[in-house]
């Protein structure tokens, strides 16, 4: 194999890996804009959903959903379903990485150690 | 000739190990299609095929308003894919979510009701009349989700019909079609008006369908499926609660305090009964009934003791008021 091509596939392969790697990096981000309202009763549980619910909302709109609309979309939600969503919705499946998405990503970089750094 | 035989008598092992094996393999890969082989749920015709389930051609990557838009618009909600795009499409995840899969019907008015992950389930719905919407991993090699329509199923030829994509009649084999769904855990909703409770609903599951319906604000529909729900599960307490804060909520304070005081014959002790028929009677001007009836609840030691006094504190506050 000669240099060129080596060097060639080498930087094929990082440039690949940076982009998994972006997607899988996803931003948590919290919204502070997001004001607790309706929160009459101190209860516990009540002040919970409502977090929730702000950060659902908020993750929405990082997920680029306009903010009125992403208020609108909790609001029809149970209790339970946004506290499942605030959870994992950077996990669920809707289209992300999983599991075929690491074995992709460990054998890219294989690879690329194996091109690289192991001459 | 020894030899022969011996060698012959381990290949004949070797192959029935491999046999073995092989459907012992079989049936971790595809658990519930080989289930369904011996035992067809019961009740369930053979064959069903729902032709009046309508059919969206989606776009790329909108299967999730598509398959929604067949199933609301089969449960009678006026409504194209277009519209629920804005309601359930995520951009940055070029995707809909289940769980916002499941909200977005209630704010039509309808209820969406997430089955237990079996075969069974899913073909007693259909069976039922009601199209199933499905997750389904589709990909090769990496990961693709998306969402169809299991619209009939055929068990002579093994065969799952679908509304799916561009392709309005999908035929996919039963174990084929396990593969797809169980990479997303077996996940599948079906979506019905809120007088039509679907045959697999158990009465948590449907009154938790229909916490989200009236969370939207949907009074009339939540009043429509509580309802329901009282009819098929007369014994239901929070079916009797729910059925009378809607009610109270769309104004209809008369027959909220009516299914209150109804409820109350079957469980004299609530004291969420009691608390919620005092604040009515109390909403409709009759304050010294309230009271009579806010003093029974009273119970330091009941977990909904404050609310009780809250209520208490209202009708005394609103009796001075009228003095």
């Amino acid at each position: 194999m000669n240099l060129a091509f080596k060097k060639t596939t080498c930087r094929v392969l990082v440039v690949s890996l940076f982009a998994l790697s972006l997607q899988t990096a996803h931003a948590g981000l919290i919204g502070a804009d997001q004001a607790a309202a309706g929160t009459t009763s101190p209860e516990r549980a009540m002040l919970l959903s409502t977090l929730d619910r702000t950060d659902v909302v908020a993750q929405l709109q990082a997920a680029g959903v306009d903010p009125l609309a992403a208020r609108e979309r909790v609001k029809s939600m149970s209790d339970q379903e946004v506290h499942a969503m605030a959870q994992d919705m950077q996990a669920a499946p809707a289209g992300g990485v999983s599991t075929w998405g690491w074995v992709a990503i460990v054998l890219v970089a294989a690879l690329v150690w194996y091109y690289a750094i192991r001459k | 000739m020894q030899v022969q035989a011996t060698a012959l008598r381990q290949a004949r092992r070797l192959l029935l190990a491999a046999a073995v094996f092989l459907l012992a393999g079989c049936s971790t890969l595809i658990p519930q299609t080989v289930g369904l082989r011996t035992g067809w749920p019961a009740g369930v015709p053979q064959q069903v095929e729902l032709a009046q389930v309508p059919f969206f051609p989606q776009d790329e990557y909108q299967c999730g308003p598509a398959a929604l838009a067949t199933a609301m618009k089969f449960a009678g909600a006026a409504v194209q894919p277009q519209a629920l795009v804005e309601e359930v499409w995520l951009p940055a995840r070029q995707g809909s979510l289940q769980l916002e899969m499941l909200a977005a019907p209630r704010r039509h008015g309808f209820v969406s009701l997430r089955l237990a992950p079996t075969y069974s389930d899913l073909l007693r719905e259909v069976a039922a009349g009601h199209p199933v919407v499905v997750l389904q991993d589709v990909g090769m090699m990496l990961p693709q989700w998306h969402y169809a329509v299991v619209n009939g199923f055929d068990y002579g030829t093994g065969t799952i019909y679908l509304r799916s994509g561009l392709n309005p009649r999908q035929e996919m084999p039963f174990s084929y079609f396990e593969r797809t769904w169980l990479a997303g855990k077996y996940w599948a909703m079906v979506v019905t008006a809120p007088d039509d409770i679907p045959v697999t609903a158990t009465e948590s599951r449907w009154l938790e369908a229909l916490l989200g319906l009236g969370r939207s604000g949907e009074h009339q529909a939540a009043v429509r499926g509580y309802r329901a729900a009282l009819q098929r599960w007369p014994e239901s307490l929070p079916a009797a609660v729910g059925l009378a804060n809607h009610l109270h909520a769309s104004g209809a304070l008369e027959d909220a305090a009516g299914v209150l005081r109804s409820a109350l014959q079957q469980y004299p002790d609530s004291v969420v009964l009691m608390n919620n028929l005092a604040q009515t009677l109390s909403d409709q001007g009759r304050h010294a009934d309230a009271l009579f009836v806010i003093r029974k609840a009273e119970d330091p030691r009941n977990p909904f003791a404050g609310e009780v006094r809250a209520t208490r504190q209202l009708i005394e506050q609103r009796m001075r008021g009228q003095m």
